[in-house]
């Protein structure tokens, strides 16, 4: 059996906030309800697209880092490849290639003659945010 | 985790002691939200008398890491001048009653904190009183309140930068994955620092929606959660009331109630002081580091502390997600499209 894991956390979700929190009689465990099941909600579309997110930011940071003048440790570690699809080991290549990215960034900021750099740097930043919003919880 | 039951029981010991009169706890409930401390509203029947009290105890772990003497000590300080501020009634650090420390302070009834239901008119009246109060804060002497009793005075050149470092080192301690946004807004500050403060006062240091009382007529009747409270220029304040976190799709106005210009006029009024809009500017972007600091440290705390409560994961996972989008809007370079 291969779930649809991310619908059926959305289905739980949908469970939780339209039928159990209405019995609630509190207000603390009314608000909490509500919130975790818009939390589940969250934890759903990042189970649905969080790898494929994080390894578009990934292409796209091996891209703007390729411009650099890399050390050979960075050189290493910028063009290494993935070998493990799971959510803990993206993370962490996504990780280790922001860290790079923070350094060039300062980089940048310092010396005029990287400004084509800093350039890239802050359109990739704002592809990342507009890539990772988060729509599961409306803004009031 | 505490029951309510455990609370009610500990509370009405506790006060039966300090009033030496009979107290029963006849309701209670536990308001959501807040984020630093468990918050317990309780009416009580003191000796045939009607009282009610709210308990603010503290968490296995909170958003805000901050002491509770800070807290009760700028209530005690404030209560009785023009800022309203609800009676501080007790301290209490020994953890016998309630397995942590706790404050008990007076409750105000018929309030509420919500202004998203409030017709514009209303909500102008409301937006007023809230910058003029913040204003007359701005006035304040703080040695004269007693503020430097409780917590350290900054340099008035030193204000922007200590609090920056302060903030800095939250990100640096709590950060779980690299923040390159945060770290460009750390940069940008650290280049471009304000001129000194052109008075100290009492920064309440979270002055936003949600943090002050207000009754049917309008009228705000409490400034509340003043845990992050500190002595500083009262730009800061002004420029957090303002970030566009707290105006939710009403972008154009200040905490959702008055336009900037308006708020900063009245502001300007209340507490006869200069407004700098490049100083201010520096502020506002300071405001959102700040923001964003909470956020990444209250989602550090999800994953690692003793608590698990769901608004720590809301701040950490869509707080943070909205305020360094805000940070780009602030920072990036304006032909890079949004």
């Amino acid at each position: 059996m291969i779930p649809n894991t991310d619908q059926a956390l959305r289905n739980i979700a949908h469970r939780l906030m339209v039928s159990l929190v209405p019995e609630l009689r509190s207000e603390y465990a009314m608000a909490d309800g509500m919130s975790l099941g818009m939390l589940i909600n969250v934890i759903a579309d990042e189970l649905a697209e969080g790898i494929q997110r994080r390894l578009e930011d990934i292409t796209e940071m091996q891209e703007v880092l390729g411009s650099c003048e890399l050390s050979e440790k960075e050189r290493g570690v910028a063009e290494a490849g993935i070998d493990n699809y799971s959510l803990k080991a993206v993370n962490a290549r996504h990780d280790e290639l922001t860290s790079i990215l923070i350094d060039w960034h300062e980089k940048s900021e310092a010396d005029d003659s990287l400004g084509a750099l800093n350039h890239a740097i802050w359109q990739y930043l704002r592809r990342h945010a507009n890539r990772h919003v988060i729509t599961a919880i409306p803004e009031a | 985790m505490i029951s309510l039951d455990q609370v009610k029981t500990a509370a009405s010991a506790f006060l039966e002691e300090k009033w030496e009169k009979p107290v029963a706890v006849t309701d209670i409930q536990k308001i959501y939200g807040g984020a630093s401390r468990e918050t317990y509203r309780m009416q009580l029947d003191v000796d045939g008398e009607s009282k009610g009290v709210i308990l603010r105890r503290d968490p296995p772990s909170s958003l805000i890491d901050t002491e509770r003497e800070l807290e009760y000590g700028a209530y005690a300080r404030i209560f009785g001048t023009d800022i309203p501020v609800p009676e501080p009634l007790f301290l209490e650090n020994d953890a016998r009653y309630l397995e942590q420390a706790f404050s008990i302070m007076a409750a105000i009834d018929g309030c509420q904190t919500d202004v998203g239901a409030l017709p514009q008119d209303e909500r102008e009246l409301l937006g007023k009183e809230k910058y003029a109060i913040l204003g007359r804060l701005a006035a304040h002497d703080p040695i004269e309140l007693g503020f430097d009793e409780l917590m350290a005075v900054p340099a008035l050149d030193k204000c922007a930068e200590e609090q920056l470092s302060y903030w800095e080192s939250v990100i640096v301690q709590d950060e779980m994955h690299p923040q390159p946004i945060a770290r460009a807004a750390i940069r940008w500050l650290r280049r471009h620092l304000p001129p000194a403060a052109q008075k100290l006062s009492v920064v309440h240091g979270d002055y936003r929606t949600g943090n002050y009382l207000f009754n049917t007529d309008g009228r705000i009747t409490a400034i509340l959660d003043w845990e992050m409270c500190h002595l500083g220029d009262p730009l800061e304040d002004l420029a957090w009331s303002m970030d566009p976190l707290w105006r939710g799709t009403e972008k154009h106005l200040a905490g959702r109630l008055v336009p900037d210009d308006a708020a900063i006029q009245i502001w300007k009024e209340a507490s006869g002081l200069d407004y700098d809009e490049e100083a201010f500017q520096w502020w506002r972007i300071f405001a959102s580091l700040k923001a964003l600091a909470i956020w990444i440290s209250s989602s550090e705390d999800h994953e690692h502390g003793e608590g698990k409560d769901s608004i720590l994961a809301v701040a950490g996972w869509i707080m943070t997600d909205r305020q360094n989008r805000i940070l780009l809007d602030y920072l990036a370079p304006a032909e890079v499209s949004v």
